[in-house]
C-alpha cells in the first residue's frame, strides 16, 4: 500500500455496500457518523430540553439557553433582523450539526462527514434552499427576483446585471459547500501526512523512524488542537454566512 | 484521489434528508422549549428590571419629598430655636431685673431695720444711762460727794460705756 493509497483510504467515504431489492442504500462510514450525530443531538437536546433539576441538568439547560442566546443575538438577529427569528431552530441545529460532524472525525473509528463533498454539499443546498425559501416568503416571486437587480441600475443593464446576480447567488451557495469541505479535508490530511512521516523515515532507517517520532507527534498533536479550532470555526463561518445570504434575499437594496 | 471530487448522490440526498428530519425534530423536541424557556428567563428578566426601575423612581421621590420634609423641619427647628433663645433672654433680663429690684428693696429694709435696731440700741443705751446716772448720783449723795466729783464719776461711767 503507497502513501496515496493509505491516505485516500484515511480520506475517502466507504461505502459498506447495502442493497435493497437492487436498490443501493448509501449506507457509508460518512452517512453512519451523521446518523450517529444526529441520534447524540437529538437525544441529547432532548434529555437537556426537559430541564432536569439535578445539577448538571441545570448547567446543561443554561449552557444550551447560553448557545441559543449566542446564535440569536450573534448571528441571526444582525444579519436577518427580526424576521429571523422564526428560522431560529435551524440556525441552532445547522451550527451544532456541522460542529459535531466535523469534531466525531476526532473520534477514534469515526470520520470527519464534512470532508465530504456530498455532505457539504447537501448542507449548502438545504441553506440554498432556505435562501429561496426567505425571498419567496418575504417578497412573492416578483419581488425575490426584483431583489436580484440593484436600485439604480439602468433599463438597458438588466439584462446583463440579473443573470450575474442570480449565477452570483448559486456562487456563494455553491462556495459554502466547497469551504467547509476543503477545510475539513485539508486538516485530515495535513494528520495522515504527518503521521505518514514517521513511516516514511522509518523506512529508510528504523532509528531515524524512531528519531521523527517525537516532532511528528508533537506536530501531530499541534494539528489536532487546530482541527478543534478550525471545527468550531468552520461550523460558524457556514452558519453566519448562510445567515448573511438569507438576511440579504430578506432585506433587498 | 479523483473521487474525492465526485459527488454521492445518494450520500446527498441522505444528508439533506437527515438534516431536514433533525431541524424537524429538534424544533419539536429541544428548541423550542430551550428557547421557550429562554424567552421565558428574559421576560422575566425584563419584568424584574422593570419593577426594580419603578421601585427606584418611587425610592427617588420618597427621598426627594423626604429631603423636602426634612429641609422644611430644620428651617421650622431653626426658627423656634431663635425664638426660644430670644425668650429665654428676654424672660433672664426680666429675671435679673426682678432680683436686683428685690435685692435693692431688701437691702433698704435690712438698713432701715437696723438704723431702727440701731435708734433702739442708742436709746435703751441712753436710758441704761440715764439709770446709770441716777444711780451714781445717789451714790455720790450717799457718800456726800462735791458736785465736780460727781460730775466726773458721770464721766467716767460715760466713757466706759463707750468703750465698751
Amino acid at each position: 500500500m503507497d502513501v496515496a493509497e493509505i491516505i485516500s483510504h484515511h480520506i475517502l467515504d466507504h461505502d459498506w455496500g447495502v442493497t435493497l431489492s437492487g436498490f443501493r442504500i448509501p449506507v457509508t462510514t460518512h452517512t453512519v457518523t451523521l446518523l450517529i450525530v444526529s441520534l447524540v443531538l437529538l437525544l441529547g437536546l432532548h434529555w437537556i430540553s426537559l430541564g432536569r433539576q439535578s445539577r448538571a441538568g441545570r448547567l446543561l439547560t443554561t449552557l444550551m439557553e447560553e448557545y441559543v442566546s449566542f446564535i440569536r443575538d450573534g448571528i441571526v438577529l444582525p444579519n436577518m433582523g427580526k424576521e429571523g427569528k422564526s428560522f431560529l431552530p435551524y440556525f441552532c441545529t445547522l451550527f451544532l450539526f456541522v460542529l459535531c460532524s466535523a469534531l466525531a472525525g476526532l473520534i477514534p473509528n469515526m470520520k470527519t462527514a464534512t470532508a465530504n463533498i456530498s455532505v457539504t454539499a447537501g448542507l449548502a443546498l438545504c441553506s440554498g434552499g432556505l435562501i429561496l425559501y426567505c425571498g419567496l416568503k418575504f417578497h412573492g416571486i416578483l419581488g425575490f427576483l426584483k431583489g436580484f437587480i440593484p436600485s439604480g441600475t439602468p433599463g438597458w443593464l438588466v439584462p446583463l446585471i440579473f443573470p450575474l446576480e442570480v449565477v452570483s447567488m448559486i456562487i456563494k451557495v455553491c462556495v459554502l459547500a466547497i469551504r467547509l469541505f476543503a477545510n475539513m479535508l485539508s486538516g485530515h490530511m495535513v494528520l495522515i501526512c504527518l503521521l505518514l512521516i514517521i513511516f516514511v523515515v522509518g523506512q529508510m532507517h528504523i532509528a531515524a523512524g524512531a528519531g521523527a517520532l517525537v516532532p511528528a507527534m508533537g506536530l501531530e498533536l499541534f494539528m489536532t488542537c487546530l482541527e478543534l479550532l478550525v471545527a468550531f470555526l468552520q461550523a460558524y463561518v457556514f452558519t453566519l454566512l448562510t445567515s448573511i445570504f438569507a438576511g440579504s434575499v430578506i432585506h433587498t437594496h | 484521489m479523483e473521487d474525492l471530487l465526485k459527488p454521492d448522490y445518494g450520500v446527498l440526498v441522505l444528508t439533506i434528508c437527515n438534516f431536514l428530519l433533525l431541524v424537524y425534530l429538534l424544533k419539536k423536541f429541544a428548541w423550542n422549549r430551550i428557547i421557550g424557556g429562554l424567552e421565558k428567563r428574559e421576560q422575566q428578566i425584563a419584568e424584574d428590571k422593570a419593577q426594580a426601575q419603578q421601585a427606584r423612581q418611587a425610592a427617588e421621590t420618597l427621598k426627594r419629598e423626604l429631603d423636602e420634609k426634612l429641609t422644611q423641619i430644620s428651617d421650622e427647628a431653626a426658627k423656634r430655636l431663635a425664638e426660644a433663645v430670644k425668650l429665654g433672654d428676654t424672660q433672664k433680663e426680666q429675671i435679673l431685673a426682678a432680683a436686683k429690684e428685690q435685692s435693692e428693696r431688701l437691702l433698704a429694709q435690712a438698713k432701715a431695720q437696723i438704723e431702727a435696731e440701731k435708734n433702739k440700741a442708742l436709746a435703751d443705751v441712753r436710758g441704761e444711762i440715764a439709770r446709770t446716772a441716777v444711780l451714781a448720783a445717789s451714790k455720790v449723795v450717799q457718800q456726800q460727794m462735791s458736785e465736780e466729783s460727781a460730775q466726773s464719776v458721770v464721766d467716767r461711767v460715760l466713757q466706759e460705756i463707750k468703750a465698751k
